[in-house]
């Protein structure tokens, strides 16, 4: 049983650098847990499917863009839930949805998780059209929140 | 007057739209393909040390790190006057050719093959990688997924790090490979060039043996007459990682061969109203508008431009495939957008040919990979052919090496005149009274998915509001009004 943390996004695009502050604190946490593997990553699609190999559960970290929420909001969302192209990453419309990709990986025999076992921590962003190495206060201020409901799902 | 707009253009990166606008006929009466632009790189580069350049660069870009890593590596030794040797140049070239096959495998299965493998007219849900698999085989997605695995493993050796590599400094690289690694990337290597057979023979047989899509290809619907640009070798052949740009006129002709530090007496950029980002042209010919035709300064830059402005591949399967292109296609230059395929698979070619001649190259090995500068560092240009195009780093620096002025011209950037134009003409083609089913629609978005566009690194510095705007025009082309999303 192995659980992959995944930290998503830009660094250096203002709040899509979200996801990876988020894994970095995660890492800091769990580093006595050798059944928890944590990286940070710009990746998304089939790079981000082969990424996920040898995964029994995966926790992706990712800012997201929805204009419906107020900045900051961190949400817990499903694969099934995963709006069109609304996070940054997880659909790299490069190549293929993360749901195209899983489907690919599966049908090639490559272990990967379930589709139930892929949770998604997003973060409501405000920029992420300007370089920056800075998170917007707002997205800032929700980082602990964030790293908490991670741990939380972690079971520490 | 009926505005159709396909929003979001599906696997395309960065999220861009279309806006068709039709006449009263129900006819289209005018395109605009607007992108969202990531915006204040050139602020955010400012004040750093110039050799952190291939770091930063390689984060502007989700689909093409390495290549913004080698222009900035190249622009850096620029920079600072130093000369790589010929082992630092060879390594990085390897990693380069590695990258590109990976990159143009990603492209022709996941990307632009679907709409010849399902055919423009299957379900949107199908028309994807999975139904690739589906349709071909289950042989096929594996071969893929071992490609990409190879590539990856090749960058990750010689560049420290998968995807974003890290390993290119002023002068050269920070490490060499050795002969246990060497043997593992010619393997890998010799797999690569197999694999690339099996490309061009599932394309030969899926695409070419079909008469509809060859039909397609050759017809009028995609075809442009522009001039077309590509990096060239000492013998004027296609090389990805180094040399001089070489423009050809729409006749085929050579039109300039610059050096990459020449490249601003070359290329001028055009604004227009309706969108933030500029349409590069050739500055001596001048811009004449979205025309095609030896007096417009609209260039192209993809695999096909760059077989249009080479005299040939450095490497003899790719030469052979190069030959039988042009033999196929009616000769030189190819003006039909859709053999960007075909083109993208012949590099693909070329590229694992020539990862299995630099991996077997003597010098490989060697521990010379680095000079170090001695220079005081002032400005330099660096140019690489990305996948989809010429692409330019130029920076300044001051006697310190810290930069003070960065300027990108990226590969997609380069197209954008062209793929407006396709976007128009196949609109043209194939809207007619109102006319507009899925096919059709679809159809128009091969007309520039062919170029693989990624508009998300298309960067210049603007200050101000978000990029993305969209403006109604009446039939005549007078604003009849102007919306805009997420300005403040």
């Amino acid at each position: 049983m192995k659980t992959f943390v995944i930290g998503l996004g830009n660094p250096i695009l203002g709040d899509d650098g979200v996801g990876w502050s988020v894994a970095d604190q995660i890492a800091k946490r769990t580093m006595d847990r050798p059944d928890i593997e944590v990286d940070c990553v710009s990746l998304g699609g089939l790079s981000l499917m082969e990424r996920l190999t040898g995964a029994t559960r995966v926790i992706l970290i990712d800012a997201i863009f929805t204009g419906r929420a107020p900045i900051g909001t961190v949400s817990q969302i499903t694969m099934g839930d995963l709006p069109d192209l609304t996070t940054g990453h997880s659909a790299s419309i490069h190549d293929t949805s993360l749901h195209n990709a899983l489907s690919v990986g599966r049908s090639m025999d490559i272990p990967l998780p379930e589709d139930e076992q892929v949770i998604i921590v997003a973060i409501e962003a405000e920029n992420v059209y300007d370089f920056s190495e800075q998170l917007s206060p707002a997205v800032a201020n929700a980082v602990p929140e964030a790293v908490a409901l991670v741990m939380e799902l972690l079971g520490s | 007057m009926q505005r159709i707009t396909i929003d979001p253009i599906t696997r395309l990166e960065g999220h861009g739209k279309i806006e068709i606008f039709l006449n009263e006929e129900g006819n289209v009466a005018n395109t605009y393909f607007q992108i969202p632009e990531l915006r204040g790189f050139e602020r955010f580069c400012v004040g750093r040390p110039v050799e952190e350049m291939p770091l930063l660069t390689n984060r502007i870009c989700g689909v093409c790190p390495e290549a913004h890593h080698m222009a900035a590596a190249k622009a850096v030794d620029a920079v600072y006057h130093v000369e790589v040797p010929p082992t630092g140049k060879k390594l990085r070239e390897l990693l380069y050719s590695a990258f590109y096959a990976t990159d143009h495998t990603t492209h022709f299965y996941a990307l632009g093959g679907p709409d010849f493998i399902m055919g423009p007219d299957a379900p949107v849900a199908e028309r994807n990688i999975l139904g690739v698999i589906h349709k071909v085989g289950l042989e096929i997605g594996g071969k893929v997924i071992q490609m990409r695995k190879y590539g990856h493993t090749v960058v990750e050796i010689i560049g420290g790090r998968r995807v974003h590599p890290c390993t290119s400094i002023p002068g050269g690289l920070t490490k060499g490979i050795n002969e246990e690694q060497r043997v593992e990337i010619e393997k890998m290597g010799r797999w690569a060039i197999e694999f690339a057979q099996f490309s061009l023979k599932a394309f030969n047989d899926i695409v070419l043996s079909n008469k509809t899509y060859l039909d397609l290809i050759v017809g009028d619907i995609y075809t442009h007459h522009t001039y077309y640009m590509g990096l060239v070798d000492a013998n004027n052949k296609v090389n990805f990682y180094d040399g001089k740009v070489r423009v050809v006129a729409p006749d085929g002709k050579e039109y300039v061969k610059y050096e990459p530090k020449d490249y601003a007496a070359n290329i001028a950029e055009h604004v227009e109203p309706w969108t933030y980002l500029k349409f590069p042209y050739l500055k001596n010919v001048g811009w004449k508008g979205f025309v095609d035709g030896p007096d417009s300064g609209v260039y192209m830059t993809t695999p096909l431009s760059r077989l249009n402005a080479s005299d040939g591949m450095a490497t003899p399967l790719a030469q052979a495939e190069y030959e039988k292109f042009y033999a196929t296609l009616g000769g030189k230059p190819v003006h039909q957008r859709l053999a960007i395929h075909w083109a993208r698979l012949i590099e693909l070619l070329y590229a694992a040919e020539r990862w299995v001649e630099l991996a077997t190259d003597p010098e490989i090995t060697s521990p010379d990979f680095r000079a170090i500068p001695t220079a005081t560092p002032t400005e330099g240009v660096g140019i690489v052919e990305a996948p989809r195009g010429t692409l330019t780093h130029h920076y300044w620096t001051d006697e310190r090496g810290v930069v003070t002025k960065v300027n990108l011209i990226v590969g997609t950037t380069n197209n954008y005149a062209p793929i407006t134009m396709s976007i128009k003409k196949a609109a043209d083609s194939l809207i007619k009274k109102g006319n507009v089913n899925e096919g059709l629609l679809n159809m128009v978005e091969m007309a520039f998915r062919a170029y693989d566009p990624c508009f998300g690194c298309a960067t210049h510095s603007l200050p101000g509001q978000m990029p993305l705007e969209i403006t109604v025009r009446t039939p005549d082309g007078e604003p009849l009004q102007v919306l805009r999303q997420f300005c403040e």
